[in-house]
């Protein structure tokens, strides 16, 4: 009834403590959580995902569906397999979807009222009222339905790195070492993956192979590995899975840096590995299935191949005196060494004729005294919480045995994941009842047991031969087996049930919790098609992807339908392979790396002043300047408005996007590139200017300054930048290539200061005592250039605000210098500085327009009565012929138009609808007419009352039509008048003061 | 994840370029002179076909060059890359090199993965 320990060299001496469940147990280094747990005879470790049925340890290795476990000392990282989580000293682990405790578990109870949780009872039984699925039945089962508790929230610091080779090996067991071995000191680039940290795979995880070369499995795996690692084109990579094999051999891997060890915060904990090969070589072996039958969860029923492995990779005999269940030769092994051992299998049940069970197997038992039934099946086993009794079925008669451990081998299906991701078709294989890898997609070759070669001995031929595309030599392989060469198995996926009860199961995916009772029933509700029946059942849809029992679903539900089994077909094996930490896929790209922040030359002043920041694409733009430290956004921006209009404000304006257009033929080219006509267009003048898509809707807009017909600056956007400047490059490579134009993105090679108010000329005047602002020289829309202490800058007068304003361009170098002078100078003035929100609301008080707020990518230049910026004789421009098509020159497109409310005191709001109800009713039955909606709605703190700016169907020829807006949560609508959308200054007296 | 050849870089990681979709359509010289129906077909309409394609690719996280690329849908392999001034390369240059995934049917989708 215990483990017993087994001299082991992959297992050091040394031991170490880890905490499960609040107890504290011994284990060595290089345990698993699952082999320390089987070493101190912990059989039970989980609650399963939806009855709570009390789980073990059933595999050995990354197919485990049920010994999940939740890591406390790793950021709480959840649904951990136990089975290849390596310990270290201190480690806390605690056991998943359990409560109060593991042994006694109220969700339980989900065990008992089972037969009505069959498949699709949550589609079927949730149906109704409304409301209730969302506050009712969904917190109700997700609380009781599930596995670990997300982790808490930490800072990775996972790693990418990036690899170019010839050659990949997946798996460094006997077929990937021996593959690898040809490749020593060739002209190939070599990547040889594994995922255990040792190399070997079935040499090390059993006893099968005697001797290779008349070497033992173990001496001939470190002169291989020696040879292999002084071999400078090769590189193993150990602790590494490759979980995704895409398009063009690029496949991904997932390496664990600190296997086996404590995490180190400062130490990168997981490397994604991003691999480009030119073939790949898949040899990553087999796994192994079990056989359903009733109770087949129960903790102690293990697979045969793993329960060997435990033996020989981690130094633990998890049960003296187990019974072995198998359909298949490949037991052999393992009787062999529990014997050696000195231990006794209780029984060896055998499903095959007892003519067709090896002879070495019927001598073991015969002198050993061990009970043998052959063409026998296990009925089922029972237990509390254990495995306690097994029922054994020969022929008509039962036999019932006492034993705690059963294990059950339903033969081996080759690992095809990989293989099928890569776009590989399988085929069935009837002498090993699986399906193997047959016509590659890409560069792809299997070996071994993966390729579906079950004989040891033919495997040397196999590698010459698959690996002759390669100018290698041959390699050349004496295998002595425990085993027979000749794998002999017969078909068996589920076992008949004594007795029809709806409390015993014979489950097909431990995982989900799915029963082959629950396959019958979907097949009966019309869910016959494989891909359908999955999602309806959730049938191999857990974290382990059914790893050891989707074959059987297949097989048993080919059985249901009277099918082939190829007709059948699998479901679509898709990456990854096993599940990987969202940590790896973002590496490095987390918290400020993950989207860069961009500064402006004075995001330390905006700091220090209070300012509350906006994101602008990726910038940083004030919003708003706090006064006083409990000032609201609206009282800031009303304040920060007011100021303005009265006094003089300024913005830090330079993030908006710049471009430089030089060359010969500049001037066309931007003819051709915005609407506005700039032929005529005098130097050192600039004009405001639209960017339209070649379907006529509004792109992007900007300031043209001109300094002459080869030379041209663009303003953007602040977050269009990127776009315009790539559609502009698009144009002059791929339409215009005969046009001689340079662009150059100059956007941060200026900090830019937007300037206005009334009081603004005052202040200019004493920053730059030499330059003369009068309206001669420095008329509206022209700039110049001066010298500025030892740089030079270039000042532009104009405004987006409607008062007398100007643009100052300087060097970020001496960006915040001048700033903080243009403010020592303001302060006899009341210079205030603004933010973003201001802007908008003082521009909307004077109508201008916001690309992304009026605009939608549905407004054309002429919506937003914009005629006057297009040039009519002009031959051509991006989206001039789109104007004139029939649905861009509707009559009843959405327009442009001003809002003003009818009871001042009312406050339109951006995003209400406008209609024509006064009152909507209080069931809707027919749809209600709808006009148009707000695009813009602020208080105007210059004008005392709500402004709107909206876009309505024929918008222009409603002027003075009154109509409603939506007051948000009430029936009652607001009264507006339409009116023009320019609310102040429409004379443009103060932009040209 | 492909590997794309830009014509004046070498292979980089399609993460690096952007698709411009159907190339070889010329904006038209004279838009005001097409009629309402042919400048919509320019601006609207464009093929979306299941094997050969021509397209356009940009290596925005790069030499930032436009270029021109074969590609077969529906197995994503870039068949030819050329650069905007060269020459269309002929249909009947891909048609042996021609396969598909799993070997679906040239309509719908399905689980087509086990060979019969």
């Amino acid at each position: 009834m215990s483990a017993i320990y087994n001299n082991c060299e992959y297992i050091s001496k040394k031991q170490v403590k880890i905490i499960f469940d609040g107890k504290t147990y011994l284990a060595y280094e290089g345990d698993t959580i699952a082999s320390a747990l089987l070493r101190n005879n912990i059989r039970l470790v989980g609650r399963s995902f939806k009855y709570h049925r009390p789980r073990g340890i059933y595999t050995c290795g990354i197919e485990e569906p049920n010994a999940l476990v939740q890591i406390i000392s790793e950021h709480n990282e959840p649904n951990t397999r136990a089975t290849i989580k390596r310990v270290y000293d201190g480690m806390e682990i605690i056991s998943q979807n359990r409560w109060p405790s593991l042994r006694y578990d109220f969700g339980a109870i989900n065990n008992i009222l089972s037969p009505i949780f069959s498949a699709g009872f949550y589609y079927k039984t949730f149906m109704g009222p409304k409301g209730f699925w969302k506050n009712l039945y969904e917190p109700l089962i997700r609380r009781s339905a599930g596995l670990g508790k997300p982790p808490k929230n930490f800072r990775s610091k996972s790693t990418h790195q990036y690899h170019n080779t010839d050659v990949v090996i997946i798996g460094a067991g006997l077929s990937g070492l021996a593959a690898a071995k040809k490749f020593i000191n060739t002209k190939y680039k070599v990547l040889l993956i594994e995922q255990d940290s040792y190399l070997g795979g079935v040499l090390k995880n059993s006893n099968k192979v005697k001797t290779i070369n008349g070497l033992t499995s173990q001496e001939w795996i470190s002169e291989t590995e020696k040879l292999i690692f002084n071999s400078k084109n090769i590189t193993i990579l150990k602790n590494t899975l490759v979980t995704t094999y895409n398009f063009t051999n690029h496949l991904i891997a997932l390496e664990d840096k600190f296997a086996g060890k404590k995490i180190d915060l400062n130490k990168s904990e997981l490397t994604l590995h991003k691999i480009r090969t030119s073939n790949t070589i898949i040899a990553n072996g087999h796994i192994e299935r079990f056989i359903s039958f009733r109770n087949n969860d129960l903790p102690g029923v293990m697979l045969a191949s793993s329960f060997e492995k435990y033996i020989h990779r981690y130094g633990v005999v998890p049960e003296k005196e187990p019974v072995i269940f198998t359909n298949n030769s490949s037991t052999l092994s393992l009787l062999k060494k529990l014997i050696s051992l000195g231990c006794k299998p209780k029984a060896y049940v055998d499903y095959r004729k007892k003519d067709n069970v090896e002879t070495e197997v019927k001598k073991i038992l015969k002198d050993k005294e061990i009970p043998f039934f052959s063409d026998a099946e296990i009925e089922g086993c029972d237990g509390n919480k254990k495995v306690e009794t097994i029922n054994i079925r020969q022929g008509k008669s039962f036999n019932k045995l006492k034993s705690s451990m059963l294990c059950v081998s339903g033969g081996y299906n080759p690992d095809i994941h990989l293989f099928t991701q890569s776009k590989g078709l399988v085929k069935w294989d009837k002498n090993i009842l699986s399906f193997k890898p047959d016509t590659p997609f890409q560069k792809t070759i299997t070996l071994g047991s993966t390729s579906g070669n079950y004989s040891f001995k033919k495997l040397c031929d196999e590698i010459n031969e698959k690996l002759s595309i390669f100018k290698t030599k041959k390699v050349s392989l004496d295998i002595n087996l425990n085993v027979p060469n000749k794998f002999s198995i017969k078909e068996l996926w589920e076992t008949k049930k004594k007795s029809n009860s709806h409390w015993s199961k014979s489950f097909i995916d431990l995982h989900n919790d799915v029963t082959t009772k629950d396959l019958k029933q979907a097949i009966i509700e019309g869910f016959d098609r494989i891909e359908h029946l999955k999602r309806y059942t959730t049938n191999s849809m857990g974290t382990d992807q059914g790893k050891i029992s989707s074959i059987n679903s297949l097989a048993i539900v080919s059985k249901m339908l009277k099918k082939e089994i190829s007709d059948v077909g699998t479901t679509t094996y898709r990456p990854p392979y096993a599940p990987l930490s969202f940590a790896a896929i973002a590496g490095r790209s987390t918290y400020e790396f993950y989207d860069p922040e961009r500064q402006t030359s004075i995001h330390t002043w905006h700091l220090k002043n209070n300012a509350v920041f906006e994101d602008v694409g990726q910038w940083k733009r004030p919003w708003y300047f706090k006064a006083f430290e409990s000032e609201t956004m609206y009282q800031a921006v009303q304040r920060e408005s007011k100021m303005l209009r009265e006094n003089a404000g300024i913005l830090d304006g330079s993030t908006l996007g710049k471009i430089e257009i030089k060359g010969r033929d500049a001037l066309e080219f931007m003819n051709l590139m915005y609407t506005n006509p700039f032929t005529k267009m005098k130097p050192m003048t600039s004009r405001y200017a639209m960017m339209l898509g070649e379907d006529g809707m509004i792109k992007d807009d900007g300031i043209i300054c001109k300094i002459s017909d080869q030379h041209f600056i663009a303003t953007t956007t602040s977050s269009g930048a990127p776009k315009v400047l790539a559609d502009m490059e698009e144009y002059l490579q791929t339409e215009w290539p005969n046009l001689q134009v340079y662009l150059n993105s100059i956007t941060e090679q200026f900090s830019t200061f937007n300037i206005s108010g009334p009081k603004t000329r005052e202040i200019m005047m004493k920053v730059f005592p030499d330059i003369d602002f009068s309206n001669d020289a420095f008329p509206f829309m022209t700039f110049k250039n001066f010298d500025y202490k030892e740089t030079k800058i270039r000042i532009m007068r104009a405004s987006f605000t409607g008062e007398l304003g100007y643009e100052i361009y300087i060097p970020p170098k001496f960006g915040l210098e001048l700033w903080e002078e243009i403010f020592s100078c303001g302060k006899e003035y009341n210079l205030i500085p603004y933010g973003t929100e201001t802007m908008h609301l003082l521009r909307a008080e004077k109508g201008y327009i916001v690309i992304g707020q009026e605009t939608d990518g549905t407004v054309t230049p002429i919506d937003l009565n914009y005629n006057w910026m297009i040039g009519k004789n002009k031959k051509d421009f991006i989206g001039k012929r789109s104007l004139s098509r029939p649905d861009t020159s509707r009559e009843d497109r959405k327009q442009l138009v001003g809002l003003l409310p009818i009871n001042r005191k009312d406050i339109i709001e951006e995003g209400q609808h406008i209609v024509e109800l006064n009152e909507l009713p209080k069931k809707i039955t027919n749809p209600i007419k709808y006009l148009g909606h707000v695009s813009s709605g602020y208080h105007s703190p210059n004008l005392n009352h709500s402004i709107g700016l909206a876009m309505i169907k024929g918008g222009k020829n409603l002027l003075g039509h009154k109509f409603f807006v939506t007051a948000t949560g009430k029936t009652k609508n607001i009264p507006v008048e339409i009116v023009n959308p320019v609310f102040i200054d429409p004379e443009n007296k103060r932009l040209t003061s | 994840m492909i590997l794309i050849k830009c014509p004046y870089c070498g292979e980089r990681d399609q993460s690096e370029f952007a698709n411009g979709g159907e190339a070889h359509i010329i904006r038209p010289k004279n838009p005001e002179s097409l009629s309402d129906k042919d400048w919509g077909e320019y601006v609207f309409y464009r093929n979306n076909p299941k094997g050969i394609f021509y397209e356009r690719w940009v290596h925005t996280h790069g030499c930032k060059k436009w270029f021109n690329a074969v590609r077969n849908t529906s197995t994503d392999q870039i068949l030819k890359v050329y650069k905007v001034n060269e020459k269309r390369p002929d249909l009947s240059e891909f048609q042996n090199t021609l396969k598909s995934p799993s070997g679906e049917p040239s309509v719908g989708s399905g689980n087509f993965a086990v060979k019969k």
